[in-house]
Order: structure tokens, then sequence, then C-alpha cells
């Protein structure tokens, strides 16, 4: 063999190494990179498990399911009577409850998502109902003053919706179903379907009347002006309270107890007894 | 799309959330009612609900930090570890965007275009981000390398 063909043969051992290197290089790299695709999708992964945790906490935390309280089934029939039964038979002229002649008015201010309101409404109210108003001595206004609704436009259309059913004299049954169903507050419960069905557990509310009446403009000015005599009055909280002889001068009832008419009772017999 | 130009949409779509996040931000504490082209303006229903807020801050304001991490992220020169920053990041923020919209449609029944806005950017971000994450190692100057590479001379960079 000549040493050129010698040389030759050393070029092609060469070669051959250097391919083989090269493919061991490339099966490497492959390896590397598949190594590291996977590390990838494992952090990947682990950082989607963490983020769906977190999430799911966070929707435990802040309560899952939807706030919209339940105005139909056996519990909607168990308030509609337990209503029924506090303020049937009373008669009802617009916002106001109780026999036109009383001699003592008091006026309400209130806000139907207001809890506190609830707690009143729940609480002391159904005593005076039962002392005062039913026996004819005693009238309450329902008045519009915002403080728990936290969007002017919701809180217009939920206390003209009272309103509108009391163009047919039974804003009271309206008002008492609110806060006997109020929901969360600030949950946005107060949607168009609560509002309807609130009024449908009215039986003797006229649906087509009361949704036409919703649209009148006089409602709504009603609710201005009752929060701008609020304010007049110094209130800036719910439930308040003004008291007097019809068609007298009134004062606010200050010091009252959500759960004890003692403090209406007070109030009211002293009225009662300067004749 | 190569790794660069990923990055800068990522830049790009990160910064237009920085700004949503500022507005609504502005919108929480301000008390403003923000413009909405749906009756009821339903845009202000939701960020004055009890759901604006989580342990007392507004989800605004975790929004905007949010979105300031993912930028600050991707405005760091680029390795592995910032794309996993800004993968991890974009994730946590979609999740959470997830659950407001969720408060939205099922709790509060009404639906904000701003928050709708945010869930479509940061629903890109983290696709996007995603991406360039598992893309893996095709490097793109950051903004400090770039400005070194420009400014080397030639046949060194």
């Amino acid at each position: 063999m000549s040493s050129v063909d010698e040389d030759q043969e050393d070029l092609t051992r060469k070669e051959r190494r250097e391919q083989a290197r090269a493919q061991r290089k490339a099966v490497e790299e492959a390896e590397v990179a598949s190594a590291a695709r996977k590390r990838r999708l494992g952090q990947l992964g682990i950082v989607a498990a963490v983020v769906i945790v977190a999430i799911v906490v966070i929707l435990i935390a802040t309560g899952g399911g939807s706030s919209t309280p339940t105005t139909t089934g056996k519990a909607s029939e168990e308030t509609v009577a337990l209503v029924n039964s506090e303020i049937g038979g009373i008669p009802q002229n617009g916002n106001t409850i109780g026999n036109p002649n009383a001699p003592v008015t008091i006026q309400y201010f209130g806000d139907l998502e207001c809890p506190v309101c609830r707690e009143f409404t729940l609480g002391a109210l159904p005593t005076i109902m039962q002392q005062w108003v039913k026996t004819g001595k005693v009238k309450i206004e329902y008045k519009s003053l915002e403080t728990a609704t936290r969007e002017p436009e919701v809180f217009k259309t939920q206390q003209v919706a009272a309103l509108a059913a009391g163009k047919q004299n039974l804003m009271w049954n309206y008002i008492e179903l609110f806060y006997h169903q109020q929901g969360e507050e600030g949950s946005g419960y107060v949607t168009e379907a609560y509002l309807q069905g609130l009024a449908k557990q009215i039986p003797a509310l006229n649906n087509a009347k009361w949704m036409s009446a919703r649209n009148e403009a006089a409602l709504s000015s009603q609710v201005e002006a009752e929060g701008q005599a609020a304010a007049s009055a110094g209130f800036n909280g719910t439930p308040s309270f003004l008291i007097g002889k019809t068609g007298g001068g009134m004062q606010k009832l200050e010091h009252i107890s959500l759960t004890d008419p003692a403090p209406f009772n007070e109030a009211i017999e002293k009225l009662l007894k300067e004749g | 799309m190569s790794a660069q130009a990923l990055r800068k949409t990522l830049i790009v779509f990160a910064a237009i959330g920085v700004c949503l996040g500022a507005y609504l931000t502005y919108v929480h504490y301000s008390g403003v009612t923000p413009p909405c082209s749906i009756k009821g303006n339903p845009c202000s229903q939701v960020q004055k609900s009890k759901y604006s807020e989580l342990v007392g801050v507004p989800v605004a304001l975790m929004g905007l930090i949010g979105y300031i991490a993912i930028l600050a992220s991707l405005l760091a020169p680029d390795s592995e570890r910032m794309r996993f920053a800004t993968m991890a990041f974009a994730l946590g923020g979609f999740g959470f965007s997830m659950y407001l919209t969720y408060r939205e449609l099922f709790t509060l029944h009404k639906i904000c275009e701003w928050c709708v806005g945010s869930a479509v950017i940061i629903t890109i971000i983290m696709c996007l981000s995603v991406w360039r994450f598992l893309l893996g190692d095709t490097p793109s100057p950051g903004p400090a390398e770039a400005t070194l590479d420009q400014s080397a001379p030639a046949g060194v960079a």
C-alpha cells in the first residue's frame, strides 16, 4: 500500500470519527432539549396548579355561588304568610300604612338594601305595628334615604319599584317582602328578576299597572325629594325616624333600638298624652 | 413568531394593561362613574360591589400591580428565569381574572366592559407568555444587552 492510500484511509477514519461525534452531539443536544422541555412543562404545571388552588381558596373565602335571594318556593310562601299576618288588614295609602286620621305620624327613612333597616323591620317594627298602627293610633310613612345601596341608579330603581306598588296601596307589602328576602349587602342581588320576583309574591298587585307605574317620573322625583328632606333633617344613616302629631311639627326620634320598641312606645305615649 | 417579536408584543399588551389597571384604580379611589355603553352602567355597579375589593385591597389595584410586575419581567434582561416570571405572573393574573369574570356573570349578574377588556388582555398575555416560556432558549437581547451589542465595534459583538 502506498503512502497516498494510507493518507486517504486515515482521512476516511477521521471523517467517520467526526461524523460519529457529530451524531453523539446531536443526540445529546436532543436529549438536553427534551429534558429542558419536560422541565418547563413541569414548571408550567406546578404554576397552573398553584393558581387553581389559590383561586379555589379565594372563591370559598368570598362565598361561592349566586347571591340572588330566593323569591319563590316554600320559603317565599312562609314569608308572604308572615308579612300578611303583620300588616294584613291595615289600611295603606301610597307610602303610608295606618289609619289616615291617626293622631301620631312616624316617618321611617330607609334604604331597602340596608341590613340595619332589615333588623329594625323584622325586630321592633312588628310590635309597633301590632300595638299602635293596627289600633289606629299611629301611621307610618316610608321615605327613601340612600345609604347601603352603592349605586344611585339601583337605589332609585328599587325605591321606585316600592313606590309603584304604593300606587295600588301595596307599598308596605313590597317593603316588608324586600326586607325579609334581602340579599347580602353589596352583592348586586337587586336585579330586575329580583324586583319582579317580589312583586309576583303580592297576589293583589296588578303586575301590568305596577310595571307601568315604575316609569312615572313623579316617583323618581319623590325618591330624590325624600333624600333631600332627610338631608335637611340632618340624617345620614338608616333607619332614621321623625315623629310628631299628625299635621304638626316633626322631631327626630333618637336613641332607638332596632329590636326593642320601648323608645317608640315612650315617644308615642307622650304625644298621645299631650292630646 | 420569533422570541423577540413575542417579547415586544407582550410588552405592548402589558403596557396597555398597566394603563387600564391605573384607570380602574383611579375610578375605585375617586368614586367617579366610568363610561359604559351598557344601559344602567353595570361597570359602576360592578366596581362598587363588595367583590371590587379582596381583603380590603381594591382588585383594580391588584390588577395594576400584576401588570406592572409582568411589564417589569419583560423589560428585564431576557433569561429563562425572567420568562418563567412573566409566565407565572400572567397565569396568576389570568386565574384571578377568571375568578372576577365568574363573579360578574354568576354572582352579580352584570358585565363590566372594562373588566372584560382586562380579561381579554391578560388572556392574550397568558397565552403568549406560556408560548414564549415553552419555546425555551432562543434568547432575545434585553434592553441593556441590546445597547451593549449596538455600541460594540464590528467584529467584536
